[in-house]
């Protein structure tokens, strides 16, 4: 199940979410600092982000992937403080401009190869 | 069962139609390199092989005494003399002859005094062939190896120990089979009778009632306390242990029974007729097809449910023939997932009937509880969904392990086998469906076939993300796989939950051989051990068995390896290794942000396995195991796997060690 479709699934985050989702996918484009994105990775390490969402962002069984995100941050944010999917980071452990960091680091990350450039996917 | 009512012969009397005479056998096996490799690699034995096994001890020819003890008295000893020290007839040779009758093909085992004389029957009597001793390092390595050679196998394999430190050993292995209903039959030394015990150790290696460790999660045992006792408790123990839900057994093997002298007693062997698995109350089933029938939205979860491909088969015929979605939860291989009606577990959500076909938690099919600090469960099915159950659990269960998960009142409760009911179940869906409901069936095809096209492309799309990653990420360490073993007659003989599953998302699984589950009772140091005894089950069929590893799992039972080695099992082994403990970091995780302490660094501690790292491809090369690795590059992948292949197909294991992101 897909993050998006389990958010739909929760009736408290299902409304602003969707509003937040089709915002965001139109505003989510502008660059992001090269300063953030440097210490936005290092929180993402050091928050141990990775270990459920990978290195890469690409996520898996333990986490949904997460990269190159479309949500908006206040999506983001809201994902992350309350949400029944992964532990809920309050305030007090992760701060606001770390958030901010962080959301700039995943914005960052670049896309995947194409489908047609991994010969080892052609599953045909 | 079938007595064979005849005294139990002397050697000198004994005919031995199905046996080769061990001399002849022994020499024959040296010259043509059968002996530690067994019957089903011999016809791939090679000149090492040759050569290493006239090396090997088992199969030393006799001694010009040791024949002559078979036929005369040895010279100089009376008739008195050498009764008091030597044995013709030893009970455990007729044991021996039990278990041959029942048909075990292979006995894993670390070896001991309590079972010295059944040993000894083995290797000399029997020849160590059917059963062959495969040679463990560890009593949960015995036991876990039989667990999964019975899932390819079908067949149970016996696990030869102490009866008091091996079953102790034994017991995480047992307890792993006994939730995954995988029989073995446990056979357990013991000294029952203390006059006659050795001081000092054999004491400690006694209990009176050894089995009791592991009588929770076993199905039955005994203690026989004669030959013929111990023939009719062996023919009961693997009519029980084979009957559904499946399940291991014990049988305790009295020292003195297995040493002495059986003389002329009345013994008779059996010959088990294993019983049918039992079906389903025909009305029953006659009501679940028309609740079936009158759904606008069935779904099929299925879970322990195909022993073999015929099982797959059979759910198959009836997906198709209601058109239904069928989820597999892959506890065996149910369904193939090329099949358009293969479906993700949220089908569940919009079903109005759900068939649930042999599961371990059917609580948990309709409902899940959240991980917070108010456990509050949420019902994941519609609240007018009904729950049709069939499965086995309720004819046989015990208490205290709670393996048997959360009660859930099914509104059709049919206990019986599942794969033995469908046949029932799909002809009275066939009969009972009128034109109007058989009309519907091209517009539910067309829809299942778009989603499952969906799911197909996403897994595909999925997989892209962290390609070019290092460590390496799960998907590309299975597409990297894949491309090793698409050519050939391939087996998974490991689980691939800790890689986000992308071998049931990516590879396509058809045949039942190819997937094996999960471990049961979710209990480290399953993986190796049992990957290898599928393995070994494999290697008869000429198969390609792949192995993924986890490394935590892997650190319980490295010694399995040299047992893979010993005995030529052909396997390819490939380590997720996220050098870590990675479930317990994310509960760590879990509690530190639920206390608002955060968690930085502090995963570490406990969880995971670096300074020092753990060199696995240099543990597997010191137990004589090709190995190759840590590769972190994932470039380097593909090469490492094709040089491991080539091993492989030589009909030896490998093993490539591979740093991989945490899932």
């Amino acid at each position: 199940m897909s993050a998006f479709s389990r958010i739909a699934q929760s009736p408290g985050l299902a409304v602003p979410v969707l509003l937040l989702w089709t915002l965001g996918w139109a505003l989510a484009s502008a660059e992001e600092p090269a300063d953030d994105v440097r210490k936005g990775r290092a929180l993402y390490v050091s928050q141990q982000c990775w270990q459920c969402h990978g290195h890469e962002g690409q996520g898996g069984v333990a986490g949904n992937r997460i990269a190159p995100t479309r949500y908006p941050y206040e999506a983001f944010a809201r994902l992350v403080r309350f949400t029944n999917l992964m532990p809920a980071y309050s305030p007090k452990v992760l701060s606001d401009e770390q958030l901010r960091l962080i959301y700039a680091y995943v914005r960052s990350m670049p896309e995947p190869p194409p489908l047609e450039e991994i010969p080892e996917l052609d599953f045909d | 069962m079938k007595p064979d009512n005849q005294p139990h012969p002397a050697p000198s009397d004994r005919e031995e139609p199905a046996r080769v005479n061990r001399r002849d056998f022994l020499s024959s096996a040296m010259a043509a390199g059968l002996a530690a490799t067994g019957a089903g690699a011999a016809g791939k034995a090679s000149a090492r092989q040759a050569a290493d096994n006239a090396q090997a001890p088992g199969a030393l020819p006799p001694t010009a005494a040791q024949e002559a003890m078979e036929s005369e008295i040895p010279h100089g000893y009376s008739a008195d003399q050498a009764r008091e020290y030597f044995v013709r007839n030893p009970g455990s040779d007729f044991m021996l002859d039990v278990i041959r009758r029942l048909g075990l093909e292979y006995i894993a085992t670390n070896p001991g005094s309590s079972f010295r004389g059944l040993q000894e029957s083995i290797v000399n009597y029997g020849g160590n062939q059917a059963p062959e001793l495969l040679t463990c390092v560890h009593e949960e390595q015995a036991a876990a190896m039989a667990h999964g050679y019975y899932k390819v196998s079908g067949k149970p394999m016996g696990v030869l120990c102490h009866g008091t430190v091996g079953l102790q050993h034994a017991s995480m292995a047992v307890y792993n089979a006994w939730c995954d209903r995988a029989p073995m039959i446990l056979l357990a030394g013991n000294h029952l009778e203390a006059t006659e015990r050795r001081a000092g150790v054999e004491w400690s290696h006694s209990a009176q009632d050894c089995v009791r460790v592991i009588r929770d999660y076993i199905k039955w045992d005994d203690m026989p306390l004669s030959l013929q006792h111990y023939a009719e408790s062996m023919a009961r123990a693997l009519k029980i242990a084979m009957t559904p839900p499946a399940g291991p057994v014990a049988v305790v093997l009295d020292g003195h029974l297995q040493e002495a002298e059986a003389g002329n007693q009345r013994l008779s062997l059996f010959s088990v007729s294993v019983n049918q698995p039992p079906t389903g109350n025909e009305a029953a089933v006659a009501e679940a097809a028309r609740w079936l029938l009158e759904a606008e939205s069935p779904v099929i979860v299925a879970d322990l449910m195909a022993r073999d491909q015929e099982g797959v088969e059979r759910l198959v015929a009836l997906a198709e023939a209601l058109q239904a979605p069928v989820v597999n939860q892959f506890g065996r291989m149910n369904f193939p997932n090329t099949h358009y009606l293969s479906q993700g577990s949220t089908a569940v959500a919009q079903a109005d009937v759900v068939l649930g076909l042999e599961l371990f938690d059917v609580w948990g099919v309709i409902n899940t509880v959240r991980d917070r600090v108010h456990r509050d469960s949420v019902r994941k099915a519609r609240p007018d969904a009904r729950v049709i159950s069939i499965g086995s659990n309720d004819l046989f269960t015990k208490s205290n392990y709670q393996n048997f998960q959360r009660f859930y009142p099914s509104d059709l409760s049919i206990a019986g086998d599942a794969q033995a009911t469908l046949p029932m179940l799909t002809d009275a869906v066939l009969s009972g469906m009128r034109p109007a409901r058989r009309a519907t069936n091209a517009a539910r095809e067309a829809r299942w076939r778009e989603a499952h096209s969906l799911a197909r492309a996403q897994a595909l799309d999925e997989a892209r993300y962290g390609w070019n990653a290092s460590p390496v990420s799960t998907a590309r360490l299975y597409a990297e796989l894949w491309n090793v073993v698409k050519d050939r007659d391939w087996a998974l003989v490991s689980d691939d939950g800790a890689q986000s599953r992308w071998a049931r998302r990516l590879w396509p699984i058809d045949r039942h051989y190819q997937y094996i589950g999960r471990s049961g009772g979710a209990g480290l140091g399953y993986g190796a051990p049992a990957a290898i005894g599928a393995a070994l089950a494999h290697r008869a069929e000429g198969r390609f068995a792949v192995n993924v590893q986890k490394d935590g799992d892997l650190m319980y039972t490295p010694g399995a390896f040299w047992t893979a080695a010993y005995h030529r099992i052909p396997l390819l082994t490939v380590t997720h290794n996220n050098q870590g403990y990675h479930q317990e970091f994310m509960h760590l995780q879990r509690m530190a942000a639920r206390r608002q302490r955060g968690i930085d660094s502090s995963w570490r501690v406990g969880n995971e396995l670096r300074n020092p790292d753990i060199d696995f491809s240099r543990m597997a090369g010191a137990m004589g195991v090709w190995g190759e690795g840590p590769i972190t590059d994932p470039d380097d992948l593909g090469p490492a796997l094709a040089r491991a292949a080539e091993v492989v197909d030589g009909g030896e294991p490998a093993f490539v060690d591979v740093r991989c992101q945490p899932r």
